[in-house]
């Protein structure tokens, strides 16, 4: 088990060195100078050849883009990204504290988000065609289809406006992530569960059910045996949701005013503050990776079979 | 079994229910901008909504948030209605030649750190500001300053290369000419960024909590007087629509139109808000003109010709947007500047709401209506890309209602919603044939938007394209030095008669500041920007 996880991650070293190698490609195959993009960024009002020239000498990029590309390597190895073009402080001083507020609203709706996929998987498995199935498939299916920023903007006004019970925003306080995460799980939970069903669903005809209620096992046991045997597939998807919400929090950020990676990161890349736009796709890059390890890691654990592929 | 599974959900789902409404006795108000129905004792504070952070407030550089600088910051003098007027400094005088201001400041002025507020701390801010002049072009005063000196314990003199005539007028901006302790540079300087915020302003800046909320408490030993209005927060709101809830809820109390003239409500929600009782609603004077800017120098775009931008000129429905899109709140213009800014009362030839001669005018052009509804002229259609701002509510309306007009005379315009920040790339760029745009307002109309005609990254591309372009700049160069008032004001005629015959700016709202208020608030007043708000005159009755 240990040789197999140093594989799997000896195998992502080179993933990230593509990707974020691609990350600084890509940045600077953009039409506007970038020395000009920053001072924009930075509203000075009048832009003149001088100013770009310096503003370009100023920030080492008039320096070849392998040199630039080599130097950012050596020094984010050493976990320094730099600093942001537009403001000059630490790119760590501004992503750290937006990236720690998105992560807790992440944490916190993917735990929500497993919880309800299961429950609803499961019940909806259980109950197959049944009326509870149907309704429940039917209005999640009514919730997912919402755009976030509406269905967002509509909870706003029934439970802060109308009830005042909650804040319409910001994060102030523990009851500022009620509505958050509520947006979020609807429209993750309401695909998630799906797949919890269908997994289930599958293992439902397997000869070992039939077995069991044969025997005259406990349902309850075997609704465990079968959850368990389902969960492969639903790992792989749920150890996904995290980088995926860490990357797609942007609308949701956006009404709630959340001070997040979303807001920053849009500003990054209008800006085109290149340190900030590079770390920020090393850590999300970092995580998909991460993530992807740690499931295909759970699902080797639950299946030995699948240790020896690699 | 089954039944266990709905009990657990009903359970997770009655829990979320009941924590959420066990806290809604205990108000969790962010700024403490509780409702004002309750009426017993009036709060002392605003909160205001705003797109964006209040960023870097240094005010040497620009990133800053205006609104916020201005209640921070003061300059020695300052713009208004009925002309230059005094502030940190009590009077000045100018030599016979024009080149050296004396200043004679304020004797009662401390920082907002306590330190004393006199010729000395002007004279170090000001070199601190020249030191990074290559960001400071715009203003063209920081090329012409030659020296500063301080003459007395309160009194500066500041010698110039040449006669500069709008050098009171940008001494007045909110930045870069504004002060700021000495003891908060770095190094002696300011250009790399400032230790601590410290002005003279009636508000000192408290907390802030980057992305989230900032807050001003009123400066107790302002030398006009502490400001009634205690506190002040600014809270990042970026979505209009948690705006209007906000409001509505009371989390914040007080909105208006940001630095890209754009308002995060509609009109529409400023009116439910007002009615509601608990607002009032109010407007300033026309600050600025919207426009749509024309890139004369796109040569392989019909927009290079006089004759189509004419033709848009005569298709816009300036009364209905007033009407339709404005309610009545914008006023149509006619020209570049409207007649009570400096300078630009000037006899221009009206070009109305005419589609018939939009059509000759393109008819007479060569671009002619053989089949389809566009029309062709060697062979390519009369097509052309207008450029919106996504954030703002009205650009999109106002060009969709653009859009069906100019197709009457046979004309396509495409509509492309961009950010802001992409708008201003293109409009450096050249990247572009017709985009929104405004005039810099009131205090800056019309010498630095007339500066700006020349400049690569404003409207270089609008201007270059045209016939008279090397006249048009050369005026410009000229009028910025001329000494005597009447050379001057021939100047302005013609430049104005210039960019007006080109039709390169194509005119459609006078815009005004719009204030949303608690409905309390009175002496709620503007400035000659756009930008800032006097909020140390506003108090709660």
């Amino acid at each position: 088990m240990g040789g197999y996880i140093v594989r799997r991650s000896l195998l992502s070293i080179p993933l990230l060195l593509v990707i974020s190698f691609l990350t600084f490609a890509l940045s600077h195959l953009s039409p506007l100078d970038p020395a000009e993009a920053v001072l924009q960024a930075q509203g000075v009002p009048r832009i003149t050849e001088e100013l770009i020239a310096a503003t370009k000498a100023e920030l080492g990029m008039d320096r070849p883009f392998l040199v630039r590309y080599a130097d950012w390597l050596v020094s984010s190895l050493k976990l320094d990204f730099g600093s942001s073009y537009v403001t000059g402080k630490p790119v760590w001083s501004l992503l750290g504290p937006a990236f720690a507020n998105t992560l807790k609203l992440t944490l916190i709706s993917v735990v929500a988000i497993i919880v309800m996929s299961i429950a609803l998987g499961v019940l909806c498995a259980l109950r197959e065609g049944k009326w509870t199935d149907k309704s429940v498939r039917g209005v999640s299916f009514l919730l997912t289809a919402m755009p976030s920023y509406w269905l967002a903007a509509l909870l706003i006004w029934y439970f802060s406006v109308k009830l005042d019970w909650l804040p319409t925003s910001g994060m102030d306080s523990y009851l500022s992530y009620v509505l958050p995460v509520i947006v979020l799980t609807i429209n993750y939970a309401g695909i998630y569960f799906r797949v919890v069903r269908s997994s289930m669903l599958s293992q439902l005809n397997e000869d070992y059910v039939l077995y069991g209620r044969a025997c005259g096992l406990p349902e309850r046991n075997i609704t465990m045996r079968l959850l368990r045997n389902s969960m492969q597939v639903a790992v792989s998807v749920f150890g996904m949701a995290i980088p995926i919400l860490l990357g797609s929090t942007v609308v949701v950020e956006n009404v709630f005013a959340w001070p997040g990676l979303g807001t920053l990161t849009v500003n990054a890349i209008l800006g085109r503050d290149f340190p900030i736009i590079q770390a920020y796709v090393l850590i999300l890059a970092a995580a998909f990776v991460l993530f992807n390890t740690v499931s295909d890691v759970i699902n080797a654990a639950l299946n030995p079979k699948l240790r020896k592929e690699l | 079994m089954s039944k266990t599974w709905s009990t657990g959900l009903i359970a997770f789902i009655v829990s979320i229910v009941v924590l959420a409404g066990c806290s809604s006795g205990g108000k969790e108000g962010t700024g403490g901008a509780s409702d004002s129905g309750g009426g017993a004792d009036p709060v002392q504070e605003l909160v205001y909504a705003s797109a964006k952070d209040i960023n870097d407030m240094n005010p040497h550089l620009y990133p800053g948030s205006m609104p916020a600088q201005g209640i921070v910051y003061e300059s020695l003098v300052e713009n208004t209605k009925d002309g230059i007027r005094p502030l940190l400094a009590e009077s000045w005088d100018i030599s016979e030649d024009g080149t050296v201001y004396t200043f004679h400041l304020r004797k009662d002025v401390t920082f907002h750190d306590g330190e004393p507020f006199n010729a000395e701390a002007v004279k170090l801010n000001i070199e601190a500001v020249l030191r990074n002049a290559e960001k400071h072009t715009w203003i063209k005063l920081s090329a012409k300053i030659k020296e500063v000196t301080a003459a007395g314990e309160h009194t500066v003199e500041l010698k110039l290369t040449e006669p500069y005539y709008p050098a009171l007028v940008e001494m007045s901006m909110t930045r870069p000419f504004v002060f700021i302790s000495p003891k908060d540079f770095i190094g002696g300087e300011t250009k790399d960024g400032v230790s601590g915020y410290h002005g003279t302003g009636p508000y000192k800046l408290a907390e802030h909590k980057t992305e989230q909320y900032a807050v001003f408490e009123a400066n107790e030993h302002y030398w006009g007087g502490a400001p009634k209005i205690r506190k002040i927060t600014s809270k990042v709101l970026p979505a209009g629509e948690t705006t209007y809830l906000a409001l509505q809820k009371g989390e914040v109390n007080f909105v208006f139109t940001d630095d890209r003239g754009a308002d995060s409500i509609d009109v529409e929600a400023m009116n439910q808000l007002a009615s509601s009782g608990k607002y009032q609603v109010v407007r300033s004077e026309p600050m600025n003109t919207k426009m749509i800017v024309a890139n004369s120098s796109r040569a392989d775009s019909p927009v290079s010709e006089t004759a189509v931008r004419e033709a848009i000129w005569h298709a816009v429905d300036r009364e209905t947007i007033s009407k339709s899109i404005f309610s009545g709140t914008e006023t149509a213009a006619e020209t570049l500047f409207s007649s009570n800014v400096n300078y630009a009362d000037v006899k221009l030839e009206h070009r109305s709401y005419d589609l018939d001669a939009a059509r000759k005018l393109l008819e007479d052009a060569g671009w002619s209506l053989e089949s389809g509804e566009v029309r062709t002229k060697a062979g390519s259609p009369l097509s052309m890309k207008l450029y919106y701002d996504v954030n703002s509510s009205s650009q999109k309306t106002q060009a969709e209602l653009i859009q069906s007009t100019v197709k009457k005379i046979g004309m396509q315009l495409e509509l492309i919603g961009e950010e802001s920040s992409s708008i201003a790339n293109r409009r450096s760029t050249g990247d572009y044939d017709l985009l929104f745009n405004q005039t810099w307002g009131l205090a800056y109309d019309p010498q630095s938007t007339i500066a700006a005609f020349a400049s690569e990254t404003s409207y270089y591309h609008t201007t270059s394209g045209i016939a008279r372009a090397e006249e048009l700049y050369r005026k410009i160069d000229e009028v910025m030095v001329s000494r005597d008032e009447a050379s001057r004001q021939a100047l302005y005629a013609d430049i104005l008669t210039i960019v007006h015959e080109e039709a390169v700016f194509i005119p459609l709202t006078n815009g005004s500041v719009t204030v949303v208020a608690p409905a309390g608030l009175q002496g709620i007043a503007f400035k000659q920007t756009q930008f800032e708000l006097p909020f140390e005159r506003m108090y709660f009755e």
